[in-house]
């Protein structure tokens, strides 16, 4: 009984550790390669770089245009951010306090928007409204896409408002409080919790997000993302000569959420696991 | 202005950003999909109604066919990898291990990182001529020659396994959700009783887990029959179509890919009743299975 209890967890044990090992061996590979050489990453089968060029990312930064791409990644995930927690706690904020003609509507409506799958269809039309409005020559057309899509956020800040008491709004009444006033000096600081994780969520959708930017900076290589201009070096020309600079900008666009991930991953599994209940 | 209408006026003038940016930016497109559908619009020139002709071309579009069944082959493929997988190490970690914590988080952490950004890096890791894999596949001598891993006969397995590798860790959290909320005295009397854990495993788990398991696979069905981002940017589709599926299909039609295959071009009007009929079978395939597993519930 006892040998076998000893192989049963041995073999566990080494499920579990291949399985471990099969999924981090990509980012160790991206994060090592990033200082490799591009002769050695493409004939050299080492693990650990002959020699660690850190100029990758110098290079990287300068030649291949990623200080651009970095900047706007920020920019669109910044604003992104700030946008989506702004529209959505205060749809949230009345959705859950009060009563209106329309409400049902209104949420029906949001549930729609996150459930119906169609694709890249509907970029093309958001692209030709943000160029009869003329912001698709700046990043704001795809800011204000991610933004408009909030549908889960707002869902997510509902939940956290129902965990705010409604005597505190009524208290705050009492004393001549208006609902405005109520809302960004009572019930946005007591909300907190939600807008992190809100923020957080916004945050890694929007700067890993690669279709959007891709279509609205085709042509535009000074709006690029990260995501975007990553993914071009592998269509460019010289794609076979820069795989140095590929893995250099990867480890650009997965170390920030990656730190993130190390120090808040029990935000970002409450919110997945959060969402079953939902 | 009395006390109600003061009321009303807030609550819409709090909710208009919200709703304006949705049904101008998320509610439109749609509409707008609905419209042109009926349509025979290149993008340039005047639209023209031409009725249910799209829909026609649509029955006869082998192209598309074959992509639709490439969705179902890459479906069918990630999800008997990756729902097995995921429930087997959510159901592991579920029992008191040590460094369960860390663990998870290792098998979770896929899922913060880019879909297009793993593609790439996952590109370099397959590619068929320099590719890291096969370096170290000829350098331990396991194979003479490369694996042609993105090639006509591979592609699709590499293409499903990239998937498998993005997805088992958001499984694997949702499952371990749905065993938390198993109470422990279940399982302490079924030992009792004499039990083995693999016993446990089919006459307690896998029913008491069956709402959060349709659930998730309901998700998964979804994610993988609409997925394209990381099959674009790895393989383009091809090679010669290999790994085309439904929405990738769709995208080119509205977004023609400047690759080695340009004989694409804009099809708006045709593109976005290939967008309804798309959604259709995402939407009947998800009901489908709605049913089916209702059904299977009822008879356990």
């Amino acid at each position: 009984m006892k040998i076998k209890n000893i192989l049963g967890n041995t073999v566990l044990w080494a499920f579990l550790l291949i399985f471990g090992l099969v999924t981090l061996v990509p980012v160790v590979i991206t994060i090592l390669g990033s200082f490799k050489t591009n002769v050695e990453l493409t004939t050299g089968a080492t693990f650990l770089p002959s020699k660690w060029h850190f100029s990758n990312y110098s290079e990287a930064w300068r030649i291949a245009n990623f200080s651009t791409y970095t900047m706007n990644s920020l920019i669109v995930a910044l604003s992104a951010v700030v946008g989506t927690l702004l529209v959505s706690s205060m749809a949230a904020y009345v959705v859950d306090r009060m009563d209106f003609i329309g409400k049902k509507i209104y949420v029906s409506m949001q549930a729609f928007t996150m459930f119906v799958a169609v694709g890249a269809v509907v970029l093309r039309p958001q692209f030709d409204l943000m160029v009869k409005l003329n912001l698709h020559s700046s990043l704001w057309g795809v800011i204000l896409i991610l933004i408009s899509a909030h549908a889960s956020i707002f869902f997510i800040l509902v939940s956290f408002m129902k965990g705010i008491p409604k005597d505190l709004d009524e208290a705050a009444k009492i004393d001549g409080s208006s609902l405005g006033r109520t809302f960004w000096r009572i019930i946005l600081p007591l909300l907190g919790p939600g807008l992190g994780v809100g923020a957080l969520f916004t945050f890694r959708g929007a700067w890993n997000e690669y279709l959007l930017p891709l279509v609205f900076t085709m042509t535009k290589p000074e709006l690029q993302t990260l995501t975007v201009g990553l993914a071009n070096l592998k269509y460019g020309i010289s794609a076979a000569s820069q795989t140095h600079y590929m893995m250099a900008g990867a480890c650009l666009s997965i170390l920030p959420i990656l730190v993130a991930y190390i120090f808040a991953n029990k935000s970002f599994m409450q919110m997945t696991a959060g969402s079953l209940k939902g | 202005m009395n006390n109600k209408t003061k009321n009303a006026a807030f609550a819409y003038s709090y909710l208009f950003p919200s709703a304006f940016l949705t049904l101008v930016l998320g509610i439109y497109p749609i509409a707008w999909a609905f419209r042109y559908m009926f349509y025979n619009y290149k993008g340039y020139g005047t639209a023209r109604f031409i009725g249910l002709d799209n829909f026609t071309r649509i029955l006869q579009d082998i192209q598309f066919w074959d992509s639709v069944v490439n969705t179902f082959v890459y479906a069918g493929g990630k999800l008997l990898l990756s729902i097995p997988l995921s429930l087997l190490l959510a159901a592991i970690l579920n029992r008191g291990l040590k460094g369960k914590h860390l663990l998870r988080a290792v098998f979770f952490m896929p899922t913060v990182i880019s879909t297009a950004v793993m593609a790439v890096v996952f590109f370099t890791i397959f590619n068929s001529y320099n590719g890291i894999l096969n370096q170290f596949l000829i350098k331990f001598n396991i194979t003479s020659s490369g694996i042609d891993w993105l090639g006509p006969k591979h592609a699709m397995l590499t293409v499903i396994l990239v998937a498998v590798w993005g997805a088992v860790g958001n499984y694997m959290l949702l499952f371990l959700a749905g065993l938390q909320n198993i109470p422990e005295d279940v399982y302490e009397s079924s030992a009792l009783d004499g039990a083995n854990k693999v016993q446990q495993f089919r006459y307690i788990t896998l029913p008491m887990l069956g709402p959060v398991m349709q659930m998730v696979i309901m998700l998964a069905i979804i994610t993988a029959l609409k997925g394209y981002e990381s099959i674009m940017v790895l393989t383009e589709g091809g090679p010669a179509g290999k790994t085309e599926v439904m929405f990738l299909y769709l995208y080119k039609l509205f977004f023609p890919l400047g690759g080695g295959s340009a004989t694409q071009v804009q099809e708006f009007g045709y593109g976005s009743a290939v967008a309804f009929v798309s959604a259709l079978i995402v939407g009947m395939i998800s009901l489908l299975y709605f049913y089916a597993s209702k059904r299977m519930n009822r008879i356990d």
